[in-house]
């Protein structure tokens, strides 16, 4: 049962170089400042950092001590020297020029570097220069966009780029993403074949397309290794990101929250007093063979396994002293390994289910499928409310409004208003600018908006039809846009018809990590086109997805292109993925004998989307 | 062949020397050169001539003419002087004409006479004037040094970087020297002079005696002084007729020669080339040219004509008014191969292929060759000797006899051949009279194909340069691409084309060839005052955001505006923004933004962080009173302290709401307000902590401190739902454990959400006597979950057989554990069975 590669399945371009590339960069950039210094990093930048260069290459390169950014707390650093590594935002300017500033007065000289990663803004050596100290600091810039956290999993470790983009309307991430496309077409070949849907896909592949071409008179183009990528916008399909993950790399993601790769697993799970931070990849054996599976089968599985190994244990039984020796020497520090990584696992699945009984998770569940399939909606709807009335969670609740609202077309006003007041009444009001913003990333509206679209919005959706406002961000067509899920969910087949009992461990089809009820919709489109080589026939589809100026293909003659690498496919996720998504499409690339390789700008799941768009007082 | 070597002159026993023509001069000269100022660049460089110069006729009234010249003596430029009287004439290594003016001004020209710029040697020389000056080349670029009137030097290593030295005074120096002369050592450039029988040197620090070891005595004056070309040999040339040679350090000598003349020489040179077998200098009189070297005998050529000698890497070229000459010692393997009954391989193989086509004879030389398994060496000497052949016909007998002679060799590689064969097709091309480069091989290699581009595209020969770089099939970046880049630099300063010609024009040749940057070709136009022409050649830049930064040089902002955003470069589009922001008053600024979205919310989003007021205003502007009011909910929280303030701020956001029509958010917005005032109030009189909690949690802790009559009260203002109350004050009052109240509550009337969530709470609190209270109470349809809940799985099994409900009873059986639920097990499979019978 467990989830084996097909012998066929194409090999993987090793993405470790990219970890390499970044190395060395960050120990070039330090040695610009020789020395002994203190490096300060920006929260956000420690896990992924630390999956690059270990505190011991850093204190090689004269890094003497390590400390957070942490807004409002005093600078204890005593060096002469303080290196600022930190992503380019306005809050950490300030932070700079008020060390600086407070030096200054106190008539201390120190040289100060800042490293943006992975690029600078000019918004930010502004503030600099405003506050008055862009003399003072030196400037620079890590190029470190991608951080390979799988074999297969590239990730930008950019959150915000989703409520950058597509609740500002910001668009600063693009070329970045751009960039980091450009690095993997010089480091693994240009990508032959190109798909995408979306406003920000379509931009960001042409902002890549033009670096391309600015380079291709310079460099020999090399043989591409990856024969097909695929741009993919996150708001093209926000149900599933939003539903509850059932398969175990996502429900260890929504329960325990992984962080860059790695998860804290906590004394309740350890059995021990002490907290664990676990990688948690391929090169984890036995995590690996239960990532993709249904949670269901995990627990048999890991029993399973558990008896394995004791059999394995227990050959030592009978054993003379050679084999004895050669069983210490051998197999004992695997079977040991193994063992641990047992039993986390199943420590975690414990801690799983205990949370999940306690949450009533099959009530959850059952009100999910019936959104995700259209019935007993008042149920639903009651159930929400319920939902909101007992303050069993605030992010929970809202995401369930966001389903009901994305699933349905928009809530209906009675139901818009109601739900809205009881959120209000349990959270408080600041979350009427929570509701501001998801009505702009249109993940919570009122259906039939024709009648009361206000003064601003009649004008954005005036602007919307009009083709020369083209350049129109997408925060605000998104007003105009009806997520028209019920149809597409027909067209697309997403709810696969059950006859008899869905068998979780011999899954069909992709709907499996939603236990049979739905094959997410990202999956399925990609499906849909690598079929066909192109959006022909999906007009339909690609219409109800509000769509028809941002789908596009570019398909080059394959002379280049090896059949090997047609195989391999990389999806651009632009604003996040999520564990489930993963699964999905290696389960596909398993049955159709291709092989996925992920960039995100971020690993998500519906809580995060739904922290991205609340606010909250500070 | 015998007559092949009829102009070589054997210098000693090992070097012989040649002189052959380059070009009859294209000239028409009406002055004798003597009476000119020359300048002659070296790697067969321009010519410069300034005729009238001042020393001879002092009526002012006629003003001198400049005069450029290529070395085939074709015209490039002619104009009149029209600034001061020039000391000296001298050429950079950029091929740039020094002039320098008496009043130690130095004026820069361009090859075809354009003034490029000036600079000036110092202020001391304009009381002192310049009494001579000297143009020299170093590594680091070219220098100038001058001689002032109070006998003082000044010099720059490097005029693309000018910086002074003036040198220290040289003691006892009353008179100008009699000769003298830049030095390069060390990467530092020193004066070498000549006063009566002394020599000194004069760097940076001081001024120091020097002698030339071994020189004959007697010497009262040094007439003639020459430095070769790589700055390692020096040359003396004394009153009593000798000519000492040495190293330029003064350190080593390397012989000494009695010419027996003691007038004056008009020029001496070196002439000697890399690996040289033989130094020698050349010395000019008036009708005389000698070659000395170490040896006994010199050659002597008469000169016909007034002549000027210009030193070159590998030799020195002779000019006239009638005819431009190459002298040179005769390179190794053209001696070999020419030299009289020379049985070097490469000779042997040269006869050999001129009897190939004749008689069998070819046969003999090859066996020769081969026998002494010299026919590699041959090969390759007749590769090399072809390069240095002047006459093409040799060059291609040279060059047939090799590739004759790599028939018979199994692996010879191809390339040295096929490299020389190109080499000599692009020097034949630039050696061609129109052109007029006639540089030599070795010049050619030490030039770099790519300065010999650069020269042609500064003589403007753009179609030969290109026909070069396609020849040799160059990288078009490098090779055509730059080149073209250059002609529409040099096409855009044409004013009497119009815009529209020249922009269609520079469009139809360059295309979007690559590594073709338009906008540097707009900058061009913009640095001449051609701005239209400059924004028609931006449109043809593919890349948006090479056009930015020359659009908002041109002041046309919101043109760049609209280029950045389509470039998709966020920080592009923000420089402009604060340009922009510069530039215009706000009004106008905002209004700009409002027709660019992506603008609109970058700034917005700068604005959010840094500059709050200039958000609001934006908002204002475009009447967006629905972001308006989130603004002003959002300072009720996160600005005001306050409470009158946050009120306030709530005012202003509900006006705002309602202006937006949203009439739910300003109702919410009021009863926040209501809430707030409220909650202050409640802080006053009950003390504890009321101030921005929700609803929901104001009245929880009402409850929790007993406060029930103001909880209720709460609700009834606010109309909370009953069902949220009733949960509300279920899970309050259960975690108070106040199991009397709660039972008071329950029974207060029928409970909306039932009486499972009673059971739930209280088992959570592990009340079991009192959940089962509430089990009873429970409504049939979730009877079975009140039961299982209280642990009740027998009564749950006999509810759920009663009610015949399948999912029940799986539901009963799945609690069923352990032995003492066997029996209620048992049972549900009997009713199971039954229910199927049935």
């Amino acid at each position: 049962m467990a989830f084996h590669l097909r012998p066929d399945a194409p090999e993987l371009p090793d993405f470790s170089m990219l970890k390499r590339l970044a190395r060395d960069q960050l120990i070039y950039l330090l040695e610009q400042l020789p020395g002994k210094k203190d490096l300060f990093i920006e929260a956000d930048l420690m896990s992924p950092l630390d999956r690059i260069a270990s505190v011991s290459i850093l204190k090689q390169h004269e890094v003497d001590k390590l400390y957070k950014v942490e807004i409002n707390k005093p600078v204890l650093s005593s060096s002469e020297q303080l290196c600022f590594l930190v992503r380019p935002r306005i809050k950490n300017m300030r932070y700079i020029a008020h060390l600086v500033n407070t030096d200054k007065l106190a008539g201390r000289t120190r040289k100060y570097k800042v490293i943006f990663s992975p690029q600078k803004f000019y918004a930010c050596e502004m503030v600099l220069e405003e506050e008055g100290i862009y003399g003072d600091v030196s400037c620079d810039e890590w190029a470190f966009s991608l951080l390979p956290l799988d074999v297969d999993l590239l990730s930008m470790e950019l959150p915000e780029f989703f409520r950058d983009y597509f609740l500002e309307g910001d668009q600063r991430w693009i070329n970045t993403v751009a960039q980091a496309l450009h690095l993997l077409s010089t480091l693994y070949g240009s990508f032959p074949n190109c798909y995408g849907i979306g406003r920000c896909a379509k931009m960001s592949y042409e902002l890549w397309r033009t670096l391309e071409e600015e380079e291709e008179g310079e460099t020999k183009s090399r043989r591409p290794e990856i024969g097909h990528i695929f741009f993919l916008d996150r708001d093209m399909d926000f149900v599933t990101a939003l539903c509850s993950q059932v398969v175990y790399e996502g429900l260890v993601d929504d329960t325990f929250r992984i962080k860059c790769g790695s998860v804290d697993f906590g004394p309740e799970v350890t059995s021990s007093d002490k907290s664990l931070k676990v990688l948690l990849n391929a090169e984890d054996k036995v995590f690996s063979e239960i990532r993709n599976e249904h949670f269901s089968n995990v627990f048999g599985f890991l029993s399973q396994k558990a008896r394995n190994l004791q059999a394995q244990y227990d050959r030592r039984r009978g054993m003379d002293i050679k084999q004895m020796k050669n069983f210490v020497s051998q197999e004992l520090k695997g079977l040991k390994q193994e063992h641990r990584l047992l039993s986390l696992h199943i420590g975690a699945c414990e801690s799983i289910m205990k949370k999940k009984t306690k949450q009533d998770f099959q009530e959850l569940i059952k009100t999910e499928h019936g959104l995700l399939e259209g019935f007993s909606l008042r149920e639903s709807t009651s159930y929400i409310e319920e939902h909101i009335d007992r303050q069993v969670s605030p992010i929970e609740s809202l995401r369930l409004m966001c389903l009901l609202s994305i699933t349905e077309n928009g809530l209906i006003p009675k139901d818009y208003r109601s739900l809205k007041t009881q959120y209000l009444q349990s959270y408080g009001p600041e979350h009427l600018l929570t509701f501001s913003n998801l009505r702009r990333a249109g993940l919570l509206t009122e259906q039939a908006p024709g009648d009361t679209l206000t003064a601003m919005e009649s004008k954005v959706s005036k602007l919307v039809t009009d083709k020369a406002a083209g350049k129109i961000t997408d925060a605000f067509s998104s007003l105009a846009k009806r997520s028209n899920f019920r149809a597409i969910s027909k067209k697309l087949n997403l709810i696969p018809r059950v006859d008899g009992e869905y068998d979780l461990k011999v899954p069909r089809d992709m709907a499996y990590v939603f236990s049979g009820a739905y094959v997410p919709l990202s999956c399925r489109i990609i499906e849909q086109v690598l079929e066909r080589r192109s959006w022909q026939g999906l007009d339909e589809v690609v219409r109800l997805l509000n769509c028809t100026e941002f789908a596009f293909t570019d398909v080059t003659k394959e002379d280049k292109a090896s059949s090997e690498s047609l195989r391999l496919i990389l999806v651009v996720f632009l604003g996040g993925c999520t564990f489930s998504e993963l699964s999905a499409l290696r389960f596909l690339g398993r049955e159709k004998g291709y092989r996925f390789i992920f960039l995100t700008t971020a690993v998500t799941n519906s809580a995060r989307l739904m922290e991205a768009m609340s606010e909250l007082k500070a | 062949m015998d007559c092949y070597t009829a102009n070589w002159n054997p210098l000693g026993d090992s070097a012989f020397y040649r002189k052959y023509e380059l070009y009859s001069m294209d000239w028409d000269l009406k002055e004798e050169l003597r009476d000119c100022l020359v300048a002659a660049a070296p790697y067969g460089g321009p010519i410069a001539l300034l005729r009238h110069p001042w020393r001879k006729e002092k009526a002012a009234s006629v003003r001198p003419v400049l005069e450029i010249y290529s070395a085939a003596g074709v015209s490039l430029a002619s104009l009149l002087w029209k600034s001061g009287p020039v000391v000296s004439l001298g050429w950079s290594a950029e091929e740039e004409l020094l002039c320098v003016q008496e009043d130690g001004a130095v004026l820069v020209f361009g090859l075809h006479g354009d003034f490029r710029r000036h600079f000036s040697m110092g202020n001391e020389v304009l009381q002192n004037r310049v009494l001579d000056a000297r143009i020299f080349h170093t590594e680091f670029g070219s220098g100038v040094a001058i001689l002032t009137g109070a006998h003082r030097f000044t010099l720059s290593a490097n005029v693309g970087d000018l910086k002074l030295r003036r040198l220290p005074e040289v003691p006892g120096l009353q008179s100008a020297p009699s000769c003298w002369t830049a030095l390069c050592q060390d990467r530092a450039a020193h004066i070498l002079l000549a006063v009566g029988p002394d020599l000194y040197l004069v760097d940076q620090a001081a001024c120091s005696a020097v002698t030339p070891p071994g020189l004959t005595p007697g010497v009262s004056s040094f007439l003639q002084m020459a430095v070769s070309f790589t700055y390692r040999h020096l040359a003396l040339f004394t009153d009593t007729g000798h000519i000492w040679m040495g190293t330029a350090s003064l350190k080593e000598k390397l012989c000494e020669f009695n010419c027996n003349i003691r007038a004056p020489p008009k020029q001496m040179v070196w002439c000697s080339r890399p690996r040289s077998k033989e130094r020698a200098v050349v010395v000019a009189w008036e009708k005389r040219l000698m070659v000395v070297g170490d040896a006994p005998e010199s050659i002597q050529f008469v000169l016909d004509e007034d002549s000027y000698l210009v030193p070159e890497l590998d030799g020195v070229r002779i000019f006239s008014r009638s005819t431009h000459e190459f002298l040179h010692e005769v390179p190794v393997a053209s001696e070999e191969i020419f030299k009289i009954a020379s049985m070097a391989p490469g000779a042997l193989l040269l006869e050999g292929q001129k009897e190939y086509e004749e008689s069998q004879k070819a046969d003999e030389y090859l066996r020769e060759i081969q026998e002494l398994g010299q026919l590699t060496q041959a090969v390759q000497q007749c590769i090399e000797a072809a390069g240095h052949e002047h006459r093409p016909d040799m060059q291609k007998s040279l060059l047939r006899a090799a590739s004759f002679g790599k028939c018979f060799l199994d692996r010879f590689p191809p390339d040295s051949f096929v490299r020389m064969c190109q080499d000599l097709r692009v020097l034949n091309a630039v050696r061609d009279y129109h052109i007029g480069i006639p540089l030599t091989y070795s010049q050619y290699k030490q030039l770099t194909i790519q300065v010999l581009l650069d020269r042609l595209v500064l003589r403007r020969l753009y179609p030969l340069a290109i026909q070069i770089c396609e020849y040799l099939r160059l990288p078009e970046v490098q090779g055509v691409s730059r080149i073209l880049a250059h002609w529409a630099c040099y096409k855009v300063q044409q004013k009497d084309v119009s815009d529209e010609d020249v922009a269609r024009a520079i469009n139809q040749k360059l295309g979007d060839t690559p590594g073709v940057s338009y906008s540097d070709i707009a900058a061009r136009a913009y640095g001449c005052g051609r701005t239209e022409l400059a924004i028609k050649l931006l449109e043809y830049e593919p890349r948006s955001g090479e056009q930015v930064p020359l659009l908002l040089k041109m002041k046309r902002s919101k043109l760049a505006l609209s280029k950045a955003i389509e470039s998709g470069d966020t920080d592009l589009v923000f420089t402009v923004l604060l340009h922009l922001k510069n530039e215009l008053n706000r009004g106008d600024f905002f209004m700009t933004l409002r027709n660019q979205p992506m603008a609109l919310s970058l700034y917005r989003q700068f604005c959010k962080h840094q500059e709050l007021e200039t958000l609001k205003d934006l908002y204002n502007q475009d009447d967006n009173h629905q972001e308006l009011g989130s603004f002003h909910v959002r300072a009720s929280y996160a600005a005001e302290e306050r409470i009158e303030g946050r009120v306030a701020a709530l005012q202003t956001a509900a006006d705002a709401f309602y202006k937006a029509k949203n009439e739910f958010a300003a109702k919410a917005t009021e009863d926040q307000m209501r809430l707030l005032r409220l909650q202050r109030r409640l802080e006053d009189e009950l003390g504890g902590q009321f101030l921005d909690l929700s609803l929901h949690d104001t009245v929880t802790t009402l409850i929790l401190g007993g406060h029930n009559k103001r909880a209720e009260q709460l609700a009834r203002d606010f109309r909370i739902p009953d069902k949220r109350l009733w949960w509300l004050k279920l899970t309050a009052l259960a975690a108070l454990e106040d199991w009397e109240e709660l039972e008071k509550f329950s029974k207060s009337k029928k409970s909306p959400i039932g009486y499972l969530p009673f059971v739930d709470i209280c088992m959570k609190q592990h009340n079991k006597y009192e959940a089962k209270k509430y089990a009873s109470r429970v409504g049939p349809e979730q009877k079975v979950k009140a039961l299982l809940l209280v642990g009740d799985v027998a009564q749950a099994a006999d509810v759920a057989i009663e009610h015949r409900n399948e999912a029940e009873l799986s539901l009963v059986l799945s609690h069923c554990t352990g032995a003492t639920d066997g029996a209620t097990a048992d049972k549900i499979q009997r009713a199971r069975a039954q229910a199927l019978k049935k």
